[in-house]
């Protein structure tokens, strides 16, 4: 066996001593030089064209995805999945944007999130407002995790806070959650800070807002809104969805 | 709800759901991402479930599979589905298909066959033998279910192997052959057009049958007694009885018993037999030509997975876990569930199946450690703050794991031997005042050793530093006293003296001891804490499955209220003994769904920790 090779490597060390190496050398670097443009221009060209939309188990985000595309009510389940399309913005017909519509489950949440937030340009968190009184603090655990991630802090999203399910009487005002969302997150980035860290953390959470005053939404880098809307609409399923606030922010952020 | 449960939390690997009084059975595409649910009422034994599913599921494909390729998500939102005349359709020949195949009444004495045996059973030769058995096999073409099927190929291999009689294994198979046969002949003989009835209860009563060869039949020794070859003759000699007057009918069933064979592949009896001999055939066509190709269209991709490619990879990542350290049932569950999500998936450009089941193999389990809701013990105490109630929480575990030690270490002494922080102490540093309640009355010294880091960390935080509170403070009543009463007595001590949370250490008990298991879900039930924490060590292997389920068990059985406390949140220990064998992490999440609050380390500084989800899982995908 080896003296059937010896040979064989004998020819091809002969071979690599000519001038064929150079050449060799020479394609190794085009090749490496193209693949990175392509990277670079790939890189460019999806670069944060997406629009998520999160929040928890039955806010209506999924709804509000296809009331966005398609302006018809469907029936819709949990989703277990991300679902993404492009939404043109109506006026404007050349620019449009990826609207993501990422599961609210809480096993999901996170992976998908993990997934998706690099490519956001903006953010839509969906809070059901009838429910609100009582997923405060689940409404705000989750939008802290999204605040602190790193990527999100660095690529600093436009943040809607669209209160969804506004048709329903009991629904509560924009302003109230508002002023619920950050009592709430103050309460958490000091519990959360004060949390034994893991093993292997790099570096503590990060730090929301300024410290000593309290939590306000403005002190974040991103830029936040708060809207009211309804995916289902005041006139029942039939009718057209309340999401005119929705669609002018997307249209500024688009 | 099926999605909230089950899919998502990687338990998918079984493909029935049982919620109230509906059983819900899915199917998953994975290439469109689609689920199929079918929901019938539990009682009712409904077989051609199964195959309904695989109908709807293909029909439904193959109609919408353009809206699905072309315009994804769009088209799913804008196309119409008017599934429900084929829907209707499929159902309606599926009940029928299943009516088709029904077994029939029981027969009475004369009818059967047993009464026909003669004498000639006894005598046989046994060269004929041999034979004879290869012709009964193929003769025995079920038109029923599985089992008959499966008892086919199995006398086929067993007689290839071996010509001489056979032992027990034999016997039994060759007597479930018997009954059916005698089924068979009556059916074509009477004639019964009977209502449906699923196979199930059919194979219970056949084997409900079985006894009565042994007493109502042919008494004689001979036939019973099995123990040398030359009695075997005429025992084995009956099928060939029953082959005779059957002979016509088995040869005229021979060719239709054998496609019968392949298409009523139920998935009630699935025995691996039946599956090997199977597929023997065409993988052995395929291995040369197919093995080079396959390589190759694997690598461009838009190759569908399927169960042959992932198994395997699977059974390797199976073995990876357990050497890990994850509990050997849920490696099995784990892996079981990773396939069904990945069956049918087409693969992307230059992706392996071997990185493929690893993705999603790391992403389950990243997923099984991320809790349904994350416990977080600062805010809650600030909510109990401000109701004016303590907080409390019990830690209940096995002997030895660390309760005491974790909950009272009175830490932050750059000494060598670093006393290490608890759980106590992280309180105190965050403000809040704890009573530690020694319900632990039986282990020596456990009192005295609660009472050495009282005074510790009294020492730390005087109370003078706080405002002349005392941060931390024992309750305890000696030993040898009921454990939920001095849990009940240290909590209204708590309330009425302001403190913010209550620790109550328990006695470490195994979990098969009945009285002291009915002790601790005592405790639990009877002072209703806000938090139940179990602590266990991370050097457990499948010992966790057992642990957590016996305790859980304990708390569900001897709870009087509507929804029992069980568990809420684990404690891991001496998690710095084990170097990334962290398996135990996922075993004890998976069993309990329920979320590692904190983690022991020990040895280092500072000892608390919580748990890093993506950490642990790097660790355990670790080769």
């Amino acid at each position: 066996m080896a003296g059937g090779l010896e040979p064989h490597l004998e020819a091809l060390r002969r071979e690599l001593h000519g001038p064929a190496v150079l050449s060799v050398l020479v394609a190794l670097i085009a090749v490496a030089i193209t693949f990175l443009i392509w990277r670079f221009v790939q890189g460019r060209r999806s670069s944060r064209k997406a629009v998520l939309l999160l929040g928890l188990c039955d806010a209506g985000k999924t709804l509000l995805f296809a009331r966005l595309l398609s302006g018809r009510y469907r029936d819709t389940q949990t989703s277990i999945t991300d679902s993404s399309a492009v939404y043109r913005i109506s006026q404007d017909k050349s620019t449009s944007v990826t609207l993501i519509d990422l599961p609210g489950h809480e096993s999901l949440r996170l992976q998908f999130l993990e997934r998706f937030k690099a490519a956001a340009r903006a953010i839509v968190f969906v809070v059901d407002s009838v429910a609100f009184q009582r997923e405060v603090k689940d409404v705000a655990e989750f939008l802290y995790q999204v605040l602190v991630d790193s990527t999100v802090l660095r690529n600093a999203p436009a943040l809607l806070i669209a209160c969804n399910k506004q048709d329903v009487t009991m629904a509560k005002s924009a302003k109230l959650i508002q002023q619920q969302l950050e009592k709430e997150l103050n309460t958490l980035r000091v519990t959360r800070s004060a949390a034994p860290t893991s093993l292997e953390a790099t570096g503590g959470p990060a730090q929301l807002g300024k410290k000593g005053k309290d939590f306000d939404f403005s002190q974040l880098p991103m830029k936040v809104e708060f809207v009211e809307c309804s995916a289902r609409g005041s006139k029942g399923e039939e009718g057209e969805a309340d999401l005119e606030g929705l669609e002018k922010w997307l249209v500024k952020v688009a | 709800s099926i999605l909230t449960a089950p899919l998502p939390q990687e338990r998918g690997g079984n493909n029935s759901f049982t919620h109230e009084a509906l059983t819900l059975k899915y199917k998953l595409d994975n290439q469109f991402e689609l689920v199929f649910v079918v929901g019938f009422q539990k009682i009712l034994t409904l077989t051609y479930v199964d195959k309904l599913i695989d109908d709807v599921h293909k029909e439904f494909r193959d109609k919408y599979r353009n809206e699905f390729q072309q315009k994804g998500a769009l088209g799913l939102l804008n196309g119409t589905f008017d599934f429900k005349d084929d829907f209707m359709r499929l159902l309606r020949e599926a009940e029928e298909s299943s009516k088709v195949r029904a077994p029939t009444v029981m027969k009475t004495f004369e009818q059967s066959l047993k009464s026909q045996k003669t004498v000639k059973c006894m005598i046989e030769t046994r060269g004929e033998k041999p034979k004879e058995k290869v012709k009964n096999k193929k003769n025995k073409g079920s038109k029923k279910d599985g089992t008959e099927a499966v008892a086919v190929p199995s006398k086929a291999s067993a007689a290839d192997k071996q010509h001489s009689a056979a032992g027990d294994k034999e016997e039994l198979t060759k007597d479930e052959i018997l009954q059916k046969n005698r089924e068979e002949f009556f059916r074509r003989h009477m004639k019964a057009g009977e209502k449906s009835r699923s196979p199930k209860p059919d194979a219970q009563k056949e084997k409900g049958k079985k006894p009565r060869v042994w007493d109502l039949g042919n008494s004689n020794a001979k036939v019973l007694d099995y123990s040398n070859s030359a009695t075997n003759g005429s025992a084995e000699a009956c099928p060939v009885e029953e082959f005779d007057p059957d002979m016509a009918l088995g040869d005229k069933n021979r060719e239709p018993g054998r496609l019968y064979d392949l298409e009523y592949e139920s998935d009630d009896e699935v025995e691996e037999e039946k599956v090997v001999q199977n597929p023997s055939k065409p993988s052995a066509k395929k291995g040369a030509l197919g093995g080079m190709f396959g390589m190759l269209k694997g690598l461009v991709g838009s190759k569908s997975l399927t169960r042959d490619d992932m198994d395997p990879v699977l059974e390797k990542m199976k073995d990876h876990l357990i050497a890990k350290n994850v509990a050997a049932e849920i490696a099995v569950q784990l892996c079981e569930s990773v396939a069904k999500k990945l069956e049918g998936k087409v693969m992307g450009t230059f992706t392996t199946v071997t990185s493929m089941v690893k993705q999603a193999l790391q992403e389950a389990l990243v997923q099984i450690l991320q809790p349904q809701r994350r416990v977080d013990v600062l805010r809650d105490v600030m909510d109990a703050q401000r109701h004016r109630r303590p907080y409390v929480v019990t830690f209940c575990g096995v002997n030895g794991v660390g309760k005491s030690t974790n909950l009272a270490k009175a830490g932050q002494d750059p000494g060598p031997q670093g006393w290490g922080d608890g759980i106590s102490f992280w309180l105190i540093e965050n403000g809040f005042s704890v009573l530690i309640a020694a319900c632990d009355t039986f282990r020596a010294g456990a009192v005295e050793q609660l009472r050495t880091h009282t005074r510790r960390l009294n020492a730390l935080h005087p109370p003078e530093s706080h405002g002349g509170r005392t941060m931390v403070q024992l309750y305890e009543k000696g030993y040898g006293k009921d454990a939920a009463g001095i849990a009940m007595e240290a909590i209204s001590y708590a309330r009425n003296q302001g403190f913010d949370v209550v620790l109550v250490d328990t006695a470490g008990r195994m979990q098969d001891n009945a009285p002291l298991m009915t002790a601790l879900a005592k405790l639990i039930a009877v002072n209703a804490p806000d938090l139940v924490l179990f602590v266990g060590e991370a050097l457990v292997g499948n010992e966790a499955v057992d642990q957590l389920v016996k305790f859980n068990k304990a708390l569900a059985d001897h709870s009087m209220a509507q929804t029992p406390r069980l568990i809420d949140g684990i404690v891991l220990t001496k998690f710095d003994t084990i170097d990334d064998k962290v398996g135990a992490a996922i075993s004890m999440t998976y069993i309990t769904s329920k979320p590692i609050v904190f983690v022991g380390t020990g040895q280092t500084y500072c000892d608390l920790r919580s748990l890093n989800a993506k950490a642990v899982v790097a660790a355990l995908m670790k080769a």
